[in-house]
C-alpha cells in the first residue's frame, strides 16, 4: 500500500528543496504549498521538488502546485521537478505544468540548471 | 489470449480509499508481469476515476463500484457511481494558462483520464455515472 505523505525540506543558497514521500493527494499538495509559502514569505523564489518517493499522485494534489507556480510567476521565480516517476511525469505533462516549470533527472541537475541561467 | 483476471470492489467514501483499488491493481499487474510504467499510468487513471465518482456524484451516501478486467495485453477499468449524474459535454477542458490565474485550480480529472487512456467512455444519467477506460498494456 502506498505510504502516507510526508516531506522534508532544506534551503541551499536560498533555494528551497522539498523531497516528498508517499501519496500526493489534497493533504500532500496542501502540505507542499504550506512549506513553500513559509519560505516564499522570506524571499525564496526558486524551488526544487523532488518526487522520487511519490509514485502516486492525484490531480487535486497537483492543483496545489499551480498555486505555487502562480506565485512564482508573479515574482519571476521558478520551480523544477526532479526524479519523476514516468507516469507522474506524463500526468504533469498532460496538465501542461512543464510550460511553467522545469524538470530534471536529479536534484543536482536541477541546481545546475539554476546556476546555468 | 492467456489469463483473464477480474477484480471487483465497492468503495465507500473514506479518506484515501482509492489506495485500496490501487493495491488490487498492483497485485494483478505483478502477477501478469506488466511493466511498472503501464501500471503506474493505470494507477493514475483509477485514482482520478474513483475520486471523480466519490467527490462529484452528488450522492448522499457516496460509493463507487470499481471493476478491472486485465489480460497481458490490456486493462479495462470500470468505475460506477450512484449519484445524480452530469452532462460530460458541459465540462470545460482546463487550460494551464487560465488555471494559473484562476481561483479554481482543480478540475483536471477528466482531461487526465482522456489523455492518458487508450479509450475513454463516460455515460451519465440521473441514476449515476459510468466510466469505462481501456489501457493497453503490451
Amino acid at each position: 500500500m502506498e505510504q502516507q505523505f510526508s516531506l522534508t525540506s532544506e534551503l541551499r543558497d536560498n533555494r528551497l528543496i522539498i523531497a516528498t514521500s508517499g501519496y500526493i493527494n489534497n493533504v500532500g499538495g496542501e502540505a507542499i504549498a504550506t512549506e513553500f509559502n513559509n519560505h516564499f514569505a522570506n524571499g525564496v523564489k526558486e524551488i526544487i521538488l523532488n518526487l522520487a518517493q511519490s509514485k502516486v499522485v492525484n490531480s487535486i494534489g497537483m492543483s496545489f502546485l499551480l498555486e505555487i507556480l502562480d506565485q512564482l510567476e508573479e515574482v519571476g521565480g521558478k520551480m523544477v521537478f526532479t526524479n519523476l516517476d514516468p507516469a507522474v511525469e506524463k500526468m504533469l505533462s498532460i496538465m501542461g505544468l512543464f510550460k511553467f516549470a522545469g524538470k530534471e533527472a536529479s536534484v543536482d541537475d536541477a541546481i545546475k540548471s539554476f546556476s546555468s541561467q | 489470449m492467456g489469463n483473464v483476471l477480474t477484480l471487483k470492489m465497492e468503495l465507500p467514501k473514506v479518506p484515501d480509499i482509492e489506495l485500496v483499488a490501487l493495491e488490487g491493481l498492483d497485485r494483478l499487474g505483478k502477477f501478469m508481469e506488466i511493466a511498472d510504467e503501464k501500471i503506474g499510468e493505470a494507477k493514475i487513471l483509477v485514482t482520478e476515476a474513483v475520486i471523480n465518482g466519490l467527490e462529484h456524484s452528488g450522492d448522499t451516501n457516496p460509493r463507487v463500484t470499481v471493476e478491472y478486467t486485465m489480460t497481458n495485453k490490456e486493462l479495462v477499468i470500470f468505475v460506477r457511481d450512484y449519484g445524480k449524474g452530469f452532462e460530460p459535454a458541459s465540462i470545460e477542458e482546463p487550460d494551464i494558462t487560465s488555471k494559473l490565474k484562476s481561483k479554481h485550480k482543480r478540475g483536471w480529472g477528466l482531461k487526465v483520464m482522456k489523455s492518458m487512456s487508450d479509450d475513454f467512455r463516460i455515460e451519465s444519467s440521473a441514476t449515476g455515472t459510468r466510466i469505462v477506460i481501456k489501457k493497453l498494456l503490451g
